[in-house]
């Protein structure tokens, strides 16, 4: 018999080109993750730094600097950041004139929040326990707070500061979003702190939020809760269908700033240890506010829909007018009680909410300041001597013709504000009434019927007709 | 001799006799002889024959894919105590201690990824395992019980999968496993319709025997650790031993046994047989005289070095496709687990989506009934199909090739089809909004798919007359809904279950 050939080679050669694959990946894979890693480089580059910059006792201890992962951890925090492996310089004066990642950082800012108590995310976000870069910063991986643009830390500063307490200069963009929101009358639709209209989102945690739970639909570009606020704010119905929310108009540093104070808001809590005293004082102020100021309380909460209050507007996507509220044809036909109400309670039917203490959270204190504000802020109106009242009969059918389609038969008013309003009869002289059919009513739709062929006569008609409704020991002359 | 002497010279002799000591024959084996003793003298080469028939050596018979799962199970199993060394199974410090792994671990990032890619390698595997003893009708007696122990440990790799998923404590493990949870839930959908909910809850209760509380937390994560790495790899490798003794027992890997003896060849080259010195017949633990039961030796060769080098191969195959795939792709790893912030959509692992795909139109057809009607069937196929031709032959014979071929068209395009249908027109709930629930369970694209192939499978067995065909037919009916509603799951399904042609059109959300 001949010896064959070994019939079992094709399987020991499958078996040695397998090998030789596995070993080659595994070396790989040692030099990878071991050896050829970022932070090695960076360490070395470092250590020849320190060592030029080390005077002759320095010198040995620079040469020695061990190549190694550091890490600060903070369990208060809980955080575990290892930024320091590769910013090995970050609290050495000396590395101030070094490029990334071997300088210090700036404004000797961790002279006040030493690196070893705060770390780093804290105030930068970040994915702290990644030892590269593109997975510390984290915009593109799965991470719920990625490294915020140097532009946008300030945010952070709010979670253990109160803005208005730091020193000129130290978080201008978060201070300067505090107050933007504020005169932009943001809080007209979102509640913060419990306080504010209901119509938009409630924004105590919006800085906490993470980019899932942002419609993202139409979000173009990176990513990121910030992107996503920058655009909203330029345009806050193409990135949320059907939103509400007006676009404002705002400068880019303005955009910037109030992107700033969103990612600020953060309800979380940090450990006291960390506050400033002014945040702990921030905390405990809310129960003993100050008084309640009218004229900021209506720039903050309803200027957003009824802008300076003296003209009516038209909203498009509420599809209605907002009224003028500082009119005094307006505040002249409403008492005190009733605008007190109304406020209180929101009107029924209306984009308007309620601002009572459990709705909007305005204290009885801050609606009476708001009441006393429209009432003395409304500008004067002269008023001619009222006429005699004319006919109900010639009134009425003026009235069906000229001011139902607004008023309604009924006078109780489908667009316009209702006349068979017991209120409205109280509140409302012969003299106010007359002139309004006359002049009409100053930058809102009701047109002065004196310039569209009304004559005394008609005038005083109409008058009678609208008295009818007022009720029984109602206002009755003048 | 002088003890100081004595002592030396045994000194001297240690390494070599410690080697004859362990290896007992002390050199590598020259004779088949030989090799026969170091096979059956050596713990792990024993639980192979000392002769291999050459049938089984051919690759395009097995594939190799019954040693590619226990590979990749030696390797999990190593890779898996590496990874353990860090891991700590609490909610708190879960996903730290992953990204630990991943970041500062020395290669802790790649043996992570080797140990996930080796555990979809192995569910690969255990699919195609069974569908290659089905079609070689290795099944068939007196190979019917370790069919049964194939499809435990099959039953058993999923599990083992399953619960490896939720241990990083990521968005994807804690919203997979929910769905899961969901899905041992589902016979709640039958109670709820038969208005017996409140007195038995049945899937209440099978939710929180998996979960141990009414949410995905705490109590789940540290059972599914338990599970899996205590429990379920200790019933693996039992069965495994059982499934392994067994394939020996039964007279080794399936073949042909009316086959003329093939001449003694391997890859065109001749081999030497060598008849066997041993009885098996007298232990009575076989039937027959030898481990090749019913036949002389002439087809067999020796296991050393023949099999066991084929063995290595595979074995070296594995180990390097999952290196790999470790080396190139990052086991995914996604935020941590937030249950305030569901995931959409919320899909399970892979290869329970066809599953997830079929509760989406009922929880209970598609979670509970139709998943056990299939293991049910599964296990019944070598009791039901005793015909004892066309063992060791793919699909039995060109007629069975046929059947395959048609049965494979015939179940793609009704799957495909059904599922056009529903995804266009809807279902019975989009056309009479008011329908009882029951209805929707008895009647909905899960069922109608499997009533259609076991009609296929009646219409073949009336035509072929042959229990064996009808089977092949049915089998591959359902690898074909298989495969289909996976993908549908896996790739067509996006946020709120909705269709789409690619996971790029998502919205984001």
């Amino acid at each position: 018999m001949k010896l064959s050939p070994d019939p079992s080679r094709i399987f020991k050669w499958a078996t040695l080109a397998f090998s030789a694959i596995s070993l080659a990946f595994l070396v790989a894979a040692a030099i990878r993750e071991n050896i050829a890693a970022d932070w090695r480089d960076h360490q070395l580059a470092y250590r020849t730094i320190l060592e030029s910059k080390a005077n002759d006792a320095g010198r040995a201890a620079a040469r020695t600097f061990p190549i190694e992962i550091r890490q600060v951890s903070v369990p208060a925090l809980g955080a575990v950041d290892r930024c320091v492996t590769c910013h090995a310089g970050i609290d050495d004066p000396r590395m101030a004139d070094q490029a990334n990642p071997h300088k210090t950082h700036p404004k000797r800012l961790l002279e006040i929040h030493r690196v070893e108590k705060f770390g780093c995310t804290i105030c930068h976000q970040g994915q702290g326990a990644a030892l590269n870069f593109d997975e510390a910063k984290a915009e593109n991986f799965y991470w719920d707070y990625p490294l915020l643009p140097a532009s946008l830390t300030e945010a952070t500063c709010n979670s253990c500061h109160d803005p208005r307490a730091l020193p000129d200069g130290s978080a201008p963009k978060l201070a300067w979003g505090l107050r933007l929101f504020a005169e932009k009358g943001c809080g007209g639709c979102h509640k913060l702190g419990g306080k504010g209209g209901s119509l938009g989102p409630a924004l105590d945690n919006v800085g906490l939020k993470t980019k899932h739970e942002f419609v993202r639909a139409h979000l173009k570009g990176s990513q990121t809760t910030w992107n996503w606020h920058e655009r909203h704010f330029r345009d806050p119905g193409g990135l949320v269908p059907g939103s509400l929310m007006p676009a404002p108009a705002l400068t880019p540093a303005e955009t910037e700033a109030l992107t700033v104070y969103m990612l600020s808001l953060r309800r979380g809590e940090i450990h006291s240890d960390y506050l400033a005293p002014d945040k702990i004082e921030e905390k405990y102020a809310r129960l003993h506010p100050p008084p309640a100021d009218g004229e900021a309380l209506y720039q903050r909460f309803c200027s957003a829909c009824h802008d300076t209050g003296m003209h009516a507007r038209w909203d498009r996507k509420f599809a209605r007018f907002v009224p003028a509220i500082r009119n005094r044809a307006y505040i002249e036909t409403e008492d005190d009680e009733c605008l007190a109400e109304n406020i209180r309670e929101g009107r029924p039917g209306t984009r308007m909410p309620g601002w009572g203490q459990k709705a909007g959270g305005l204290s009885e204190g801050e609606v009476d300041a708001l009441v006393a504000y429209l009432r003395r802020s409304a500008p004067p109106m002269e008023l001619p001597p009222a006429p005699q009242r004319g006919s109900i009969a010639r009134g009425g059918e003026l009235f069906n013709r000229q001011c139902a389609g607004c008023h309604g038969v009924d006078g109780k008013g489908p667009i316009a504000p209702a006349l068979a309003n017991p209120v409205f009869q109280r509140a409302a002289t012969d003299a106010f009434i007359a002139q309004t059919i006359r002049a009409g009513r100053d930058r809102t739709p009701m047109p002065a019927f004196g310039r569209a062929g009304f004559g005394d006569g008609e005038i005083a008609d109409v008058l009678a007709y609208v008295r009818q409704w007022a009720p029984a020991g109602g206002r009755s002359t003048q | 001799m002088p003890p100081t002497k004595e002592f030396l010279e045994n000194l001297k002799k240690t390494p070599e006799r410690l080697r004859e000591s362990a290896l007992r024959v002390g050199k590598l084996p020259e004779t088949d002889r030989e090799r026969s003793q170091s096979t059956f003298h050596n713990l792990f080469l024993h639980v192979q024959s000392v002769r291999t028939h050459r049938n089984s050596l051919r690759f395009a018979y097995t594939f190799g894919l019954g040693l590619i799962l226990t590979a990749s199970f030696v390797v999990l199993t190593i890779t898996g105590i590496l990874v353990m060394v860090y891991y700590k199974p609490s909610t708190d410090l879960a996903y730290q201690s992953v990204k630990d792994i991943h970041f500062v671990v020395p290669a802790g990032r790649f043996i992570r990824n080797i140990h996930r890619w080796a555990a979809h390698v192995m569910v690969v595997a255990v699919f195609l395992h069974m569908a290659r003893v089905f079609y070689t009708g290795s099944y068939k007696k007196p190979r019917e019980f370790n069919w049964l122990v194939g499809l435990a440990l099959l039953v058993l790799t999923l599990a083992l999968s399953f619960t490896g998923y939720l241990l990083p404590w990521d968005q994807l493990a804690f919203w997979a496993v929910t769905i899961g949870a969901n899905i041992a839930s589902s016979p709640r959908e039958v109670t709820e319709a038969l208005g017996i909910t409140r007195w038995f809850d049945i899937g209440a209760f099978q939710k929180q025997l998996l979960l141990g509380a009414n949410h995905v937390g705490q109590e789940a994560l540290i059972r599914f650790y338990v599970l899996h790495v205590a429990v379920l790899p200790l019933l693996t490798a039992i069965l495994m031993g059982v499934h392994f003794w067994r394939v020996r027992k039964d007279g080794g890997l399936s073949r042909d046994v009316t086959a003329e003896p093939p001449p003694a060849l391997i890859r065109g080259r001749e081999v030497q047989v060598f008849p066997p010195t041993k009885t098996y017949g007298l232990m009575a633990v076989v039937r027959g005289r030898t481990p090749v039961v019913g036949r002389a030796p002439e087809g067999s060769v020796p296991s050393w070095p023949h099999l066991l080098w084929a063995e290595l191969a595979v074995f070296a195959f594995t180990i390097a496709l999952t290196l790999a795939l470790g080396y190139w792709f990052d086991a995914p790893l996604k935020e941590m687990a937030n249950p305030a912030i569901p995931e959409n959509p919320a899909k399970a692992p892979w290869y329970f989506l066809g599953l997830q795909e079929l509760v989406s139109y009922s929880a209970f057809m598609g979670g509970v009934a139709i998943p056990m009607i299939v293991l049910i069937g599964l296990g019944l196929i070598p009791y039901l199909d005793r015909d004892p031709r066309g063992v060791g032959k793919w699909f039995g014979g060109p007629e069975g090739r046929r059947i395959f071929w048609v049965s494979l068209v015939v179940g793609l395009i009704s799957v495909v089809a059904l599922l056009a249908f529903t995804v266009q027109f809807g279902w019975l709930r989009n056309w009479f909004p008011s329908i009882a629930q029951l209805a929707i369970i008895a009647l909905n694209p899960g069922t109608v798919i499997v009533a259609i192939y076991v009609a296929w499978s009646l219409w073949t067995l009336h035509r072929t007359g042959s229990i064996r065909m009808s089977a092949i037919a049915l089998f591959t009916c359902f690898l074909a809904g298989f495969i289909v509603l996976t993908a549908m799951g896996s790739v067509f399904r996006g946020p709120n279950w909705q269709f789409y042609w690619w996971p790029s059109q998502w919205p984001v959300h």
